[in-house]
């Protein structure tokens, strides 16, 4: 026979129960799930449209590959860049190609180029799409689209960066614009990625 | 025995309309920061990291329980804080390598060494 007492206490242990399962169960249906972002685009490696200009590396491992419209540009010593730049000066296509430099790896290169732009140039970076195992001309790389805001001038790029490792060397290529002009300058950039050729 | 049982079934359905509650409020709380990273704008006009002064600031504005306000002004930051606030091993400013990403530019392929 159960007194009064511990009836209600029965029933108040099993309404915090009844309440701990309910909410766990609403949380967990209504919290809203982590929805893939869009896909890292195909990517097609085919020797550079006729006309095109190349850039090879100074250790003769890759070669970045531009179209006319853009100009060689200065910058490391080890590396090559080209760029279209508008009358005033703002970057609106650009194109460099490094040889692997630090720690990155073809494993972890999304997230190691996020690092990277957000301890040096930019305020902020975000991740667009990545892939694993893209296809390139002399081996295969990692992959990254994202957009970041540098902390010079608060310019808002978007970019597609990849690790490339090749036979015997690696080296990363970076294709990047305005995130205004991403749309349009998409097809041109994804180009001249899968153009890049490495050794 | 049966008005026990309907004030037990009465008791969980109480529970359910606050757990079901709660669990709006979360989705809600969850939705605002996606709202709010999809406008990288904002974050331009932000500082990486904010000065002291200013979080004091900040931190002031969210507590409106406090019955009075200091009329303290909070001298500016001293500027040896503000550029230590992320390590930078790139100088900026047209520094280092003197490339397009060390003057607003893209950023370049380099491994940051």
């Amino acid at each position: 026979m159960t007194t009064p007492t511990a009836r209600r206490g029965w029933q108040a242990l099993a309404a915090i129960a009844a309440m701990a399962i309910i909410t766990i169960t609403v949380v967990a249906f209504a919290r809203p799930g982590r929805t893939p972002g869009p896909a890292f685009p195909p990517l097609h490696p085919a020797a550079a449209p006729a006309g095109w200009r190349h850039l090879t590396l100074p250790n003769r491992t890759a070669v970045l590959s531009y179209p006319p419209s853009l100009r060689p540009l200065a910058g490391d010593k080890v590396a090559v860049s080209a760029a279209r730049r508008s009358p005033g000066g703002a970057f609106q296509l650009y194109l460099n190609a490094t040889p692997r430099q630090g720690s990155e790896r073809l494993a972890g290169w999304a997230a190691f180029r996020l690092n990277l732009l957000r301890s040096n140039d930019a305020a902020s970076a975000h991740e667009v799409a990545a892939a694993a195992g893209v296809k390139f001309r002399g081996g295969t790389g990692s992959c990254l689209i994202d957009d970041y805001v540098t902390r010079i001038g608060a310019h808002h790029y978007q970019e597609i960066a990849c690790l490339v490792q090749g036979r015997t060397s690696a080296s990363v290529i970076v294709a990047a614009t305005p995130a205004a002009m991403w749309a349009q300058a998409r097809p041109l950039l994804l180009r001249a990625v899968a153009s890049y050729l490495i050794r | 025995m049966s008005f026990t049982l309907a004030r037990s079934a009465a008791g969980l359905a109480l529970v359910a309309a606050l757990a079901a509650g709660c669990g709006t409020a979360v989705t809600a709380h969850s939705a605002a920061p996606k709202a709010h990273s999809a406008a990288p704008a904002h974050a331009v006009t932000t500082p990486a990291a904010p000065s002291p002064a200013a979080v004091a600031h900040h931190h002031r504005h969210r507590h409106h329980f406090r019955p009075v306000r200091p009329m303290v002004i909070t001298p500016p930051a001293p500027p040896a804080t503000t550029p230590a606030q992320m390590a930078n091993p790139i100088p900026q400013g047209n520094g280092g390598d003197q490339d397009a990403d060390n003057n607003g530019g893209p950023s370049d392929g380099d491994g940051n060494i």
